[in-house]
């Protein structure tokens, strides 16, 4: 366990580290203005992203590659499945990552949440054909997304400045910490090592890549060719998108006190 | 000395009582929802109807001017820049962002051709109403919509989107506040860069 351990962190500082140097040659700072300049200096406090320079390098990045790779991928795939088939895949890599989602509720202290997360991936993965279908969810167990950088939220670790990263794409300073432990967070870590579970392992993080990006071919090209600037487009969305998850986690967790039970104020 | 004190009281607040019927006041869920369902049902017979696309585009524009207080939502959209913006620049700006609408929502057309929607629920904020509906288009995943519903001079009018948590016109404002800052605050470049994408569409439309 411990060798497998190690290798797997091995192999995942391995993929980081190209974007992770060159994050760190290319890092420029974006020059903040003059305090006199109330209205500019307020709109770079609310921008919160001071290494938008390097940051709108990675975009540039990204959208290449994007362009040239992903899309063509996730456009051929598209081709050759319909949407049903496209939502089953959806529902199998979201099943798969519903134990990391329980684990990530209780430590935040979401205890309803990660009992709907743990049913879910009962249902799921035994009626719901190894996860292909969401029963579930029409029992009244919807899903709720989360992860590590929501729970760091859950303990108060505030957002911090904006971060786009290579490959990854949009991030933060807090939310950053959720790739390391999404790396470990999958239910193949438990399991004992072999070839054909990393293989499993690995087709399924492609499969999942291709289809998320599938189901955006429509929204991602829609930004683009509306957005008067794209960069500052996505940072908003992915803030006011955090935003909203945090708030569903909450709303979600619903209290289940007996009837007995004096109710909090709350 | 008492009843001086009264009646002086009275006459001061005559003038807010006038001003009550003016004022916005919220707006009842129900019609709030009837309003979305109208104003949806148009829009779906406008985008699966006959016709070609620009007279469809024609339609539609017709279509958000009766139905979204396009106007506020530019202030909105403005934010702080309100106060900096000369009257002929927000004058200009509000043109623009009227064309801008307009061109963002004849991109839509043709990938919602077969569009059917849903209205769910109902639920207060802020002043106003956010109307669910659930939008079905072929070849899509169904997509939770919000419609935010508020009273604009005695009608209702939509004046925000919600799609997955995010507002329309937060993301547009914080676009556009993007576009300035990045010239080094000025406002003239944000009109500068709404030109230039209403001229890119039209040339790749035309």
């Amino acid at each position: 366990m411990t060798r497998k351990l190690k290798q797997r962190l091995g192999r995942g500082l391995a993929c980081m580290a190209p974007g992770v140097t060159l994050a760190l040659t290319l890092a420029g700072c974006a020059t903040a203005p003059p305090k006199s300049d109330t209205a500019a200096y307020q709109a770079y406090q609310e921008q919160n992203d001071p290494l938008e320079p390097t940051n709108r390098v990675f975009f540039k990045v990204n959208n290449t590659l994007d362009t040239y790779f992903m899309k063509p991928i996730a456009q051929g795939y598209t081709h050759v499945t319909t949407q049903g088939m496209r939502n089953h895949v959806g529902d199998f890599t979201s099943n798969i990552g519903e134990p990391a989602r329980m684990l990530n509720f209780m430590a935040g202290g979401y205890p309803r949440d990660a009992g709907t997360s743990m049913l879910r991936f009962i249902i799921n993965s035994t009626a719901g054909v190894g996860g292909f279908f969401d029963p579930a969810s029409a029992l009244g167990l919807k899903k709720t997304d989360t992860d590590f950088g929501l729970t760091l939220a859950s303990w108060g670790a505030p957002p911090g400045p904006y971060l786009y990263l290579p490959f990854f794409g949009p991030s933060g300073a807090r939310d950053f910490w959720n790739l390391p432990v999404q790396w470990f967070a999958t239910p193949m870590e438990a399991a004992p090592e072999s070839t054909a579970l990393n293989d499993f392992g690995y087709s399924e993080m492609g499969i999942h890549l291709i289809n998320t990006r599938a189901q955006l071919l429509g929204t991602i090209d829609q930004i683009n060719a509306t957005a008067l600037d794209p960069y500052a487009t996505f940072r908003s969305l992915y803030r006011q998108s955090r935003e909203s998850q945090m708030q569903q986690i909450q709303a979600n967790n619903k209290r289940t006190w007996p009837n007995w039970y004096p109710p909090q104020a709350q | 000395m008492f009843l001086r004190r009264f009646v002086l009281g009275a006459l001061a607040s005559v003038p807010l009582l006038t001003a009550l019927p003016g004022a916005a006041f919220a707006l009842p869920p129900d019609q709030a929802r009837a309003f979305i369902q109208q104003a949806g049902d148009r829009l779906v017979a406008i985008v699966n109807g006959p016709g070609s696309q620009s007279q469809k585009a024609n339609a539609l524009r017709d279509l958000v001017n009766q139905v979204v207080a396009v106007d506020q939502v530019g202030d909105y959209v403005l934010g702080r820049y309100i106060n900096i913006a000369t009257p002929e620049q927000k004058q200009q700006f509000h043109s623009l962002f009227r064309q801008l609408i307009a061109y963002n929502i004849t991109y839509q057309i043709k990938a919602y051709q077969g569009v059917s929607f849903k209205v769910n629920g109902t639920a207060p904020q802020g002043n106003g109403v956010v109307v669910d509906t659930t939008v079905t288009a072929p070849d899509k995943q169904p997509a939770d919509v919000g419609w935010v519903v508020e009273d604009v001079g005695g009608q209702p009018k939509i004046v925000d989107v919600i799609v997955a948590g995010t507002s329309l016109r937060i993301t547009t404002r914080n676009d556009y506040a993007g576009v300035i800052n990045d010239n080094g605050g000025r406002f003239a470049a944000l009109l500068t860069a709404m030109q230039n994408q209403i001229d890119k569409i039209a040339a790749q439309s035309g």
